[in-house]
C-alpha cells in the first residue's frame, strides 16, 4: 500500500522548494565523487591537466549534484513531504540537461519543482507511485547550469526479480 | 573538441566486478545514505535478497564513458532509466553508440545511446546522452 494517499501528493504538484543552498563544488568532494564513480581521470585530480583539457579548472562529473543531499546543503524547511517509505523506494530515472560544465568553485542553489505524481500498478511490487522532482541549479550570479529531474517510485513492496 | 563521429560507431568500458564496498564508497562520495544500498539485515528484513547498488553508482559509471567519447563541453543531456538493479559481484559494461548526427548551420548535434548491461548481458541502465560541438 502507498504510504500516502494520491490527491495529497497530487495537491504537491507544481510547487516550487529552494532544496539545496551554498552548495559549494569543493576540489576533495570533486575527487572523491570522481574516485567512486570508477572515473578517476586526470580532469578530475589535477588543475593543470584540466586547463591543458580545454577546462576554466577542475571540473565535476556529470552526476556530481547528486550530492546536493548531504545534509550541509539542505535548507532547514527541507523541500517536499511525500511520505515514501525509506525501505520501498527506487529510483527510477534521472535525467541531466547541462548549460555548462560545472566547475570547482562554483557554489550552486537548487530549487525543486514537483512537476508530476502518478500510480501504476506494478507487476512484482503492488501499487506503485511515482513522483518526478525537477531541480535547477544556478550558480552565484543566478545564471542556470544545469537541471537534473530524477523519478522516485515508492513501491507497495519489495521488488522481487524474477517473481512475475 | 572537434572529434568526428558517424552513425554506429560504439565505445564500450567494462566496470567490476563491483561489490559492497563500492556502494558503500558511493554513499560517502555521493551522500545517497539510504540504508537498502548497505546494511544487509535492514534490506532482508524489508525483503530483498542483499544489499543493491545505488542507480546513481552506476550512472556514474556510465558518465565516466560518455565523458570521455564526448567531452564535458560538449555534453548536453545525461538520461538513465533503472531498469534493473546492481547487485554485488555484477561486472558492468558500458556502451555508447552513436545513433544520429544532425549538422546545423553553426553547430552539430551527436545522439548516442547509453546502456549498461551485467554478466548475463541483462540491460540495468538504458539511457541517452545528446552532445552538442
Amino acid at each position: 500500500m502507498p504510504s500516502r494517499p494520491l490527491a495529497e501528493l497530487q495537491a504537491q504538484v507544481g510547487d516550487t522548494h529552494r532544496t539545496a543552498t551554498d552548495l559549494a563544488i569543493e576540489r576533495g568532494k570533486v575527487a572523491e565523487f570522481a574516485r567512486a564513480i570508477h572515473d578517476p581521470a586526470d580532469i578530475y585530480l589535477d588543475e593543470t591537466a584540466a586547463k591543458e583539457a580545454g577546462y576554466e579548472t577542475i571540473p565535476a562529473p556529470p552526476t556530481f549534484t547528486r550530492t546536493a543531499e548531504f545534509p550541509r546543503y539542505v535548507p532547514d524547511d527541507e523541500g517536499f513531504d511525500l511520505g515514501f517509505d525509506p525501505a520501498r523506494v527506487i529510483h527510477g530515472e534521472q535525467a541531466y540537461e547541462y548549460e555548462r560544465p560545472l566547475y570547482v568553485g562554483d557554489t550552486l542553489t537548487g530549487d525543486t519543482t514537483l512537476t508530476d505524481v502518478y500510480q501504476r500498478d506494478g507487476e512484482g511490487g503492488g501499487t506503485m507511485t511515482f513522483a518526478v522532482l525537477e531541480t535547477a541549479f544556478t550558480d552565484e550570479s543566478g545564471e542556470l547550469v544545469l537541471t537534473a529531474t530524477g523519478t522516485s517510485i515508492e513501491t507497495g513492496q519489495a521488488i522481487s526479480e524474477g517473481d512475475e | 573538441m572537434s572529434t568526428a563521429y558517424a552513425v554506429g560507431d560504439t565505445f564500450t568500458e567494462t566496470t567490476g566486478p563491483v561489490d559492497r564496498a563500492d556502494f558503500v564508497k558511493y554513499a560517502g562520495a555521493s551522500g545517497d545514505f539510504n540504508r537498502i544500498h548497505y546494511d544487509e539485515p535492514f534490506v532482508t528484513d524489508a525483503g530483498y535478497d542483499s544489499v543493491f547498488g545505488q542507480g546513481m553508482f552506476t550512472a556514474g559509471v556510465a558518465s565516466g564513458l560518455v565523458r570521455e567519447v564526448f567531452g564535458l563541453h560538449a555534453l548536453a543531456e545525461f538520461d538513465t532509466r533503472f531498469v534493473a538493479q546492481v547487485w554485488p559481484g555484477d561486472t558492468l559494461t558500458t556502451t555508447v553508440e552513436i545513433e544520429a548526427i544532425d549538422e546545423g548551420d553553426d553547430e552539430r548535434r551527436i545522439e548516442a545511446s547509453v546502456t549498461v548491461v551485467n554478466q548475463d548481458d541483462e540491460p540495468v541502465i538504458t539511457g541517452n546522452a545528446v552532445a552538442v560541438q
